[in-house]
């Protein structure tokens, strides 16, 4: 180990240990063990020392004993023999009349973890398991647990696995607790402990008794659990109910897990569940613990996922405070983005341009992000706010700024105009590259807006030799071809000297090839270039997009109460570096045609299974071709609330889509899922679906039917 | 599930580790390290890392890092709620928690940290419990221990095990029966710059100190209980009695212990006991700023405002300050650039006012952004959220206890915009 003096301290204590005035001096004796176990916590390596420390072992201090386990537990595998002559001391040790001491030994036996001491270790084990004192039974409990990683090969004796289990109606609850930790682990190659209905109600009834780290591990064990009948389900669920509310954030969402996995077939009882835990969850939100406080926040991000108004009220309290970590502001402002509405957007922008000129610079650009992102529901007071953070000349909030409006022209094109004013004079602040490729991103696709855009390019070509960023190198090239078809006048001459440069000079082989490409592109003729250049415009219909779905529970239930949620950006993964995005929206191409004549007719009805649900065909027809893609389809299903699960592939027969909604309806007790799948079989499109009330499906079939009807006229 | 537990300073060096299970070597704390370098302000490293074969969760107190080694998929919450017990253990047997506490006091650390986790699951977390099988050091006794040789190990079972009531041990004694409570109320806002509040939460507690022979069941009852929300409470208290009667009713742990914590979050509950009237000014030219400060009392229910304290982060540029306060002094920290202005006791007929010119580095553009006012203050004898406690009732034992309630007013982040 690199500590200075380390081997003249382990000589000198060496010295002490085996003097015998020292030895026989207890006060003494005790303090220089304290001395090795110091020097062992600041990382000298004092494993020179070990024959010294089993001997001083050997006492009837509980203190220097518990002090020469610590040290005998760290450096027990580098001296398995010597180790073998502290397990005598031990074994004795478990004999003791007092239970603390036994409860010490067996924990100790078990610390050492060494495979060639298994032998001794089993008899003092199986003796703990019965002993009167509950401590004591715990730690043997956990010994098995230990005994068996440290030979996983070996087979798991069916005796001692049998008496764990019948230790789980020990009156200790710790006990019944160990017991469920230690069979997850032995067990864990047939999937830990077998949870059947005795079981379950047995730890149900118990888990008031537990302190809180029991009972999130009881909660967790019996995830696994499946009840037989919708009765006992509700038994189980009523039971939990209070631990739903718990003060706790471990329990709490423990017993959410739980919720969420019994009721995996009962939608709204989880959305009932999740209605439950707001409060605690916004407690969580508010603990003096900073960490707490974030992984309180990625929680509830993922439960906005499904009810994506849950916190609508509540969005003051995710406002930050300044002297809070960047890491608690960013998701702060992530669950901002997702609480706006018509009454509070003027307040939240409010917030969040405070938020945008924040010491710590990713702070800052998250705030730009977000604001940006409500942006695509609200362009006009976004960008009001985004032209006036140009203002500041900031280096780093300008870049931020000219990428997030890149991001948002591309989902609302009618913010180009607007765009293309503010861009003008901001390339002078720029440093960065992901800022600077935003920016020539922007005056390649709008430059016949922009009236400075090929001084500005020019001033980019100029200084390419210098440039080091590959990026900003492509996206000048492209920018500045496509500035060449709009204005070709005055782009001529700099394309020029820019291809010439990129191909004879550039010495990265991406710059080249690309710079090549554009050559021989144009000489196949300015139209052939159009069309390669200019091909792909985003398509305005895309803004409906934008409001996200709510997901069905069951997509994010399993990470919930998990590391998932927070990792970094797991949710937001549109993070602030990346290219054009173009290259990460998919192609909205035309769709396959659809059918010629409009006539609505049922075919057939019910064919019925089971009371509760229908299932029916029904075949429409389409008076001229819906040439529409998936996504307009999609943005026109969604405006009257159906939504679609999956498409198949575009220009594929037979060509399906799958559909989904409900309908609340006020007379009626029970709303009504409606599951349907559109087909297109190069004749005529059918549906089917499966349902509930006749009503509700009526309703359904003629809103479908106009939906595709607007849609087929719009394009014909 | 939890592997091992390494205690990092605010430099960055390991000064204490723990495993329970097989040993991890220190190297696994460089990937903390990186992001620790990188976070410069060491608030902002992220509680959750993840490495190549583990996850590192820490939290971060009394600039101490507390990191904890994890080798499976575990509930977040959990592993953070633990690490926080902890560290609220070593506050509570060492007075505080600190580097420098935990060095010298190595061997109640190791005890403690031994019996909270065995083979990485939470064994004994109560502080009753812990107290019993390791006593906390105290002076008197480390001197009775170096006389005698005795040591600070309880030597008897620890009966709290196996009673049905796992905070309170059996037999307590006490000659002077009594029951202390404070409630003590943090006021959390956010004032923009004309006055209006932004966001205000009440954060309480009520701490109590009780001393009180055998197995006493209390019932302690409010005048307002419906103030509250999301309450959090000491596992001993009856959550349904709570549910249903809005009383707390509970037999308590020996000592001090936090009864309950709770929140007051809707704004129009939440008084403003005091207003600040700010004028911070930079100017384009001539490298220099005013500032006038002015505060005075709002809503305090008759009570008078003490420990009156303004912070103000200024900007970087701002070299010095040139000020006058009508009340109290201030100080300017060139190196942090931190202005601190403490006032003390707010006299409603005369107030204090803070005024003068900051100058600033010459050439220096003009700060963007005007720094925030963090404000500290105290009212004693005054719960802001207007709680009141009605009564304590005794049950079980016969003897009659003193019985006391205080109430504390404190600023928690309330913060001002220029």
């Amino acid at each position: 180990m690199p500590y200075l003096g380390g081997e003249e301290t382990v000589r000198e204590l060496r010295r002490a240990l085996s003097n015998p005035n020292v030895q026989s001096d207890q006060l003494r004796y005790r303090n220089t063990i304290l001395k090795v176990i110091r020097a062992m916590s600041q990382g000298v390596d004092m494993s020179g020392l070990f024959s010294e420390m089993v001997k001083a072992c050997a006492t009837v201090d509980v203190v220097q004993k518990k002090l020469v386990y610590v040290f005998l537990c760290s450096y027990a595998a580098l001296n398995p023999e010597l180790s073998l002559l502290v397990i005598n001391t031990l074994r004795k040790d478990c004999q003791d009349p007092n239970p603390m001491v036994r409860s010490l030994a067996l924990r100790n036996m078990t610390n050492l973890r060494l495979p060639s001491l298994v032998e001794y270790v089993e008899q003092p084990l199986a003796a703990g398991l019965r002993d009167r004192a509950a401590c004591v039974r715990r730690v043997a409990v956990l010994g098995w647990a230990k005994l068996h990683n440290l030979q996983a090969s070996s087979e798991i004796d069916a005796a001692v696995v049998n008496e764990l289990y019948s230790l789980l109606r020990d009156p200790d609850p710790v006990v019944m607790v160990n017991c469920l930790r230690a069979l997850e682990e032995i067990l864990k190659d047939e999937g830990g402990v077998a949870i059947n209905k005795p079981i379950t109600h047995h730890l149900l009834n118990r888990l008031k008794e537990c302190d809180i780290w029991g009972q999130c591990q009881v909660l967790r064990v019996l995830q696994r659990y499946r009840p037989q009948s919708e009765d006992e389900l509700f038994d189980i669920l009523s039971l939990l109910d209070a631990s739903l509310v718990s003060p706790h954030p471990p329990i709490m969402a423990a017993t959410l897990s739980l919720f969420l996995s019994l009721c995996s077939g009962q939608p709204a009882v989880s959305l009932a569940a999740l209605e439950r835990v707001r409060g605690p969850l916004l407690a969580a939100c508010g603990s003096g613990s900073r960490e707490m406080r974030f992984t309180a926040l990625c929680h509830i991000q993922l439960l906005l996922r499904s009810i994506p108004g849950l916190m609508g009220a509540h969005y003051k309290r995710f406002f930050c405070g300044y002297a809070e970590p960047a890491y608690i502001k960013q998701r702060k402002m992530q669950v901002l983005v997702e609480l706006v509405n018509d009454e509070n957007v003027a307040m939240l922008l409010d917030e969040l341009k405070g938020y945008c000129t924040d010491v710590n610079a990713e702070t800052a650009q998250a705030a730009i992000t977000a604001i940006g992102r409500i942006g695509r529901s609200y362009s006009d007071r976004c960008l009001e706010i985004l032209t006036g953070l140009l203002g500041l000349k900031q280096d780093h909030i300008t870049s931020a700024v000219v990428q997030t409006m890149r991001d948002l022209v591309w989902v609302c094109p009618q913010c180009s105009d607007t765009v293309c004013f503010a861009l003008e004079g901001c390339e002078e602040t720029l440093q960065d590259s992901q800022g600077r490729q935003a920016l020539l991103w922007l005056l390649g696709v709008y430059g016949e807006r922009v009236s400075s855009a090929p001084y500005t390019l020019e001033v980019f070509i100029d200084g390419v030799r210098s440039e080091a960023s590959l990026g900003v190198k492509m996206e000048l090239l492209t920018a500045t071809m496509r500035l060449f078809l709009c204005r070709p006048a005055e782009t001529q001459d700099m394309l020029g000297r820019l291809l010439h440069y990129c191909i004879e000079e550039e010495t990265d082989m991406c710059v080249r090839d690309q710079a090549l490409l554009y050559y021989r592109l144009l000489h196949c003729g300015i139209e052939e270039t159009r069309k390669v250049l200019q091909g792909r415009r985003s398509d305005p219909s895309l803004g409906v997009l934008i409001g996200r779905p709510a997901e069905p529970v069951s997509q994010w239930a399993r990470s919930f109460n998990t590391l998932e949620p927070l990792r970094q950006g797991s949710i937001e993964t549109e993070s602030v570096s990346r290219g054009s995005p173009e290259h990460t929206m998919f192609d909205p191409k035309p769709n396959a045609d659809l059918s010629n004549t409009l006539d609505c007719s049922r075919i057939e009805k019910v064919h019925s299974g089971k009371e509760d649900f229908v299932w029916m065909e029904e075949c429409v027809r389409c008076p001229t071709i819906p040439r529409c893609s998936p996504q307009s389809l999609q943005a026109a299903m969604q405006l009257v609330n159906i939504q679609t699960l999956a498409f198949t592939p575009p220009q594929t027969l037979p060509w399906r889509v799958y559909l989904y909604t409900h309908t609340c309806l006020d007379d009626a007790p029970h709303s009504t899922l409606i599951l349907g799948e559109l087909l297109y079989t190069g004749e005529e499109p059918q549906k089917a679906e499966v349902h509930k009330d006749d009503k509700a499906l009526k309703g359904f079939l003629s809103i479908l039917t106009t939906v595709l009807h607007t849609l087929s006229s719009e394009r014909a | 599930m939890i592997h091992s537990l390494f205690l990092i300073n605010h430099s960055g060096d390991i000064f204490l580790e723990k495993h329970w299970k097989s040993v991890i070597s220190r190297s696994v704390c460089d990937y903390f390290f990186e992001v620790k370098e990188k976070a410069v302000d060491p608030e902002n490293v992220p509680p959750v890392l993840q490495t190549p074969h583990h996850y590192l969760i820490s939290i971060y107190r009394g600039k101490l890092f507390f990191l904890s080694v994890v080798q499976t998929e575990v509930p977040p919450l959990f592993v953070i709620e633990f690490l926080h017990r902890v560290a609220d253990t070593f506050q509570d047997y060492f007075g505080e928690c600190s580097e420098g506490v935990i060095k010298d006091n190595l061997v109640t650390v190791y005890e403690l940290l031994e019996e909270m986790l065995d083979n990485g699951f939470p064994l004994a977390t109560e502080s009753n419990v812990l107290k019993e099988m390791i006593r906390p050091p105290n002076i008197l006794r480390s001197v009775v221990n170096t006389l005698t040789g005795g040591s600070n190990v309880g030597d008897t079972l620890p009966t709290g095990q196996l009673s049905n009531v796992p905070w309170r041990r059996a037999g307590v004694k006490y000659t002077n029966n009594e029951a202390y409570f404070d409630v003590v109320e943090e006021i959390d806002a956010i004032l923009d710059k004309s006055g209006t509040t932004v966001f205000a939460e009440i954060q309480g507690v009520v701490e109590a100190c009780v001393r009180l022979t055998g197995m006493p069941d209390l019932t302690l009852s409010f005048m307002n209980p419906r103030l509250l929300d999301d309450m959090s409470f000491h596992p001993c208290v009856r959550f349904k009695r709570w549910e249903s009667e809005r009383v707390l009713s509970f037999i308590p742990p020996d000592g001090n212990f936090t009864l309950m914590t709770y929140h007051v979050s809707s704004q129009n509950l939440v008084a403003i006991p005091v207003y600040v009237k700010q004028n911070i000014n930079f100017f384009e030219t001539g490298s220099c700023g005013r500032l006038d400060i002015t505060i005075g009392p709002k809503q305090n229910m008759g009570k008078t405002v003490e420990g009156l304290m303004v912070t103000i982060h200024m900007p970087k540029v701002v070299l010095s300050a040139n000020l006058t306060a009508t009340q109290g002094n201030y100080t300017y920290d060139l190196t942090t650039k931190v202005l601190v202005w403490d006032i003390g006791k707010l006299n409603p007929q005369k107030l204090p006012n803070l005024r003068g010119s900051l100058s600033m580095q010459a050439g220096a553009p003009k700060p963007e952004e005007n720094p925030s006012l963090n404000i500290d203050l105290k009212i004693q004898q005054l719960a802001i959220s207007g709680l009141k406690v009605s009564r304590l009732d005794m049950y079980g034992e016969k003897y009659k206890p003193f019985k006391g309630v205080k109430y504390l007013t404190k600023a928690g982040k309330f913060q001002v915009r220029t």
